[in-house]
């Protein structure tokens, strides 16, 4: 069984660095101020929030490595939240050293950008992490709603039961696996890569935000032509949010698409479960094992 | 570069030869070097397809008056014409139509009149057994290096990666010289031309000589390929790339994905074409690395030469490439070409 780092006691220290986009500090004060003072964790705030970089990237290659790494190494920080996601993980992934986070492993958490590490931890260390909302989530008093509260409780060691009203779509059924997934774009750029995975009887579940239609068919058909939908446990659709169409519009939805293109397998598939870009997103530990059922009115995932 | 530059024989581009060759004739691939087609002659019947994106009927209108001036026959497929959402026509009807190219015997080249998107959708369903038998030179770009790749990689057949329904001029009067020679190289590389093309020689360039057989296109395509049947093999082989409306982190990442797969570990040679890229939203989110950069950042510690600029891409200078076929690069200080290798 793949290995869970330890849970969070009240207390305990969780490290903020952002090791992609750049993000002002102002922008994770809220979430900082929630971890304290709501939920009674300790902060330590690395040197990548809010620093001196003028593009992009909230600094530069050796920055953002040499943050994390200090937060991976360091025994008292007990969880690493990355502030936000965007572009980078994948620049620095390979320079990573996990020596020491394999002896002593930790929660990693967040999604997007950082799907590159999930699926990297997972096929190389066998270690869970966690798909969850990022720092920008806890603003505009979100961090009050269920996802970001998914979040706490997932933190705290409690056992997820998650459920969703059914998409017309849907193909019912059940199917229990270990739980391997996060942004699609992602999924795609490391097939072939270290950081591939595998999905053979497991329960995969992607999301994707601001892409073309064909191009979020395109990576689809990737996953598909890769052999990684063929023998899955079951495969959860999230949010396809923000999506763009050509001027000639591709005439389907993307779930469209995608229910016709697994039309020949016969897991259980579920449209519209909250795991996206907007709000609806819950926190799901890669690579423990889960529970799927797509009913005909309900479906529910279960650690 | 101009018509007479273009048509500049191998003989003075192979004088270029007091640079290292880094990739000696006996070290290629394991695979196979593929079967060239047989080139066209005049009269000869020419299929037009759409295997991706929609277009009018009165689109292809150019491109056929062309190919009949140049003394081909035209035979124009039911999918121009056709459309089912940005598609043309559904997958079944677009995968219908190149079949019937593929396998009639009279076609001797098809010519894919748009990219846009949707070969992946059906490259894994064609038959291509009468194709393989028979091999018949696929035209086309962009989306088109799904077939490219595919029959690179799986029949060891070698293709045409060029211009499609834009490359000719509707007002054939109205001619920009590099339209003409771009449709010029198609001619050319149909009916048998050796492909000989000087580049402008580009200060980050890294310099050396290679030889390989020539592969590459769409870098997003090649991306999205990766860990399929079609995922390229380019070890010894010189490997060209471009790509168009992309945002400069989503190019990086596409890089660091060749980067990671392994396929800019033992290339002959780099070919980077044109990169028109997407600016970001918000200007502050500027991204740090120019293309040059991101690209000799993956390449750094490897001795294959790497020319920028080469005219391949969503442009008006794309020349007609062979895929599949061995070509010599050179990249010097002053000369730099990509040549044929008969």
């Amino acid at each position: 069984m793949i290995k869970t780092p330890p849970y969070l006691e009240p207390g305990d220290t969780i490290g903020i660095v952002c090791p992609a986009g750049f993000m002002a500090y102002e922008k994770a004060a809220e979430c900082i101020r929630v971890l304290t003072e709501e939920w009674g964790f300790r902060v330590q705030v690395g040197k990548t929030l809010g620093g001196s970089s003028e593009n992009y990237f909230s600094g530069t290659d050796k920055e953002r490595l040499a943050d994390l790494q200090v937060m991976l190494d360091d025994d008292n920080v007990k969880a690493i939240l990355f502030a936000r996601g965007g572009y980078g993980m994948g620049r620095i992934i390979d320079d990573i050293n996990f020596e020491q986070f394999k002896k002593n492993p930790k929660w990693l958490i967040g999604y997007s950008d950082i799907t590159v590490l999930h699926t990297h931890l997972y096929t190389n260390y066998y270690i869970s992490s966690m798909h969850a909302p990022m720092a920008a989530a806890f603003n505009n008093a979100g961090y009050i709603n269920r996802f970001v509260g998914s979040l706490k409780s997932a933190l705290s060691g409690n056992f997820a039961r998650y459920s969703c009203e059914a998409h017309d779509l849907n193909r019912t059924g059940a199917g229990i696996g270990e739980l391997v997934g996060g942004n699609l774009a992602l999924l795609a750029n490391v097939i072939g890569t270290d950081s591939d995975f595998k999905t053979r009887e497991r329960i995969l579940f992607i999301e994707d935000v601001g892409e073309y239609i064909y191009s979020a068919d395109r990576m689809f058909l990737q996953l598909k032509r890769a052999g990684k939908l063929k023998k899955l446990a079951g495969l959860i659709i999230g949010g396809f949010t923000d999506m763009k169409d050509t001027e000639r519009p591709f005439g389907k939805t993307i779930y469209e698409s995608i229910r016709e293109h697994v039309k020949e397998y016969d897991y259980p598939v579920c449209f519209g479960f909250p795991v996206s870009h907007t709000d609806e997103n819950y926190a799901l530990k890669i690579g423990v094992g889960y529970k799927l059922k797509v009913g005909k009115s309900k479906v529910t995932l279960e650690e | 570069m101009n018509r007479k530059e273009f048509l500049t024989s191998t003989s003075t581009l192979l004088a270029v030869g007091s640079l290292p060759v880094m990739a000696p004739a006996h070290s290629f691939s394991t695979d196979p070097v593929p079967q060239i087609p047989p080139y066209l002659e005049k009269g000869d019947l020419i299929g037009i397809t759409s295997p991706a994106g929609y277009l009018l009927p009165g689109d292809m209108i150019p491109t056929i008056r062309q190919l009949e001036a140049w003394g081909f026959r035209v035979l124009t497929g039911v999918t121009i014409g056709k459309r089912s959402g940005s598609l043309a026509g559904t997958d079944e009807e677009r995968l219908a139509d190149i079949q019937s190219m593929l396998d009639n015997p009279e076609v001797k080249a098809i010519f894919c009149a748009r990219g846009g998107y949707g070969s992946v959708r059906i490259v894994e369903q064609i038959d291509w057994s009468r194709f393989r038998k028979r091999p018949k030179w696929i035209l086309g770009f962009s989306d088109i290096t799904v077939l490219h790749s595919y029959i690179n990689r799986n029949i060891g057949v070698a293709s045409l990666h060029s211009k499609m329904g834009n490359a000719f001029p509707a007002d054939p009067l109205n001619i920009d010289q590099v339209i003409r020679e771009t449709a010029e190289s198609i001619r050319q590389a149909l009916t048998g031309g050796v492909i000989c093309y000087p580049v402008k020689p580009h200060a980050r360039n890294r310099q050396g000589i290679a030889q390989g057989v020539l592969v590459g296109g769409n870098l997003k395509t090649l991306e999205s390929l990766s860990g399929s049947k079609s995922d390229l093999d380019t070890r010894n082989k010189i490997l060209f790339v471009e790509d168009v409306g992309e945002y400069l982190y989503s190019i990086d990442r596409m890089f660091w994905n060749l980067k990671q797969t392994g396929k800019l570990e033992k290339l002959a040679g780099l070919v980077i074409g044109g990169f028109r890229m997407k600016p970001m939203e918000n200007p502050e989110e500027e991204f740090g690395l120019d293309l040059y950069d991101i690209v000799l950042e993956k390449v750094k510690g490897q001795k294959y030469p790497v020319c920028f600029d080469f005219p391949v891409g969503h442009q008006k200078n794309n020349y007609a490439l062979k895929c599949g076929v061995r070509h010599k690069l050179v990249v010097g200080g002053e000369n730099v070409s990509l040549t044929e290798n008969l």
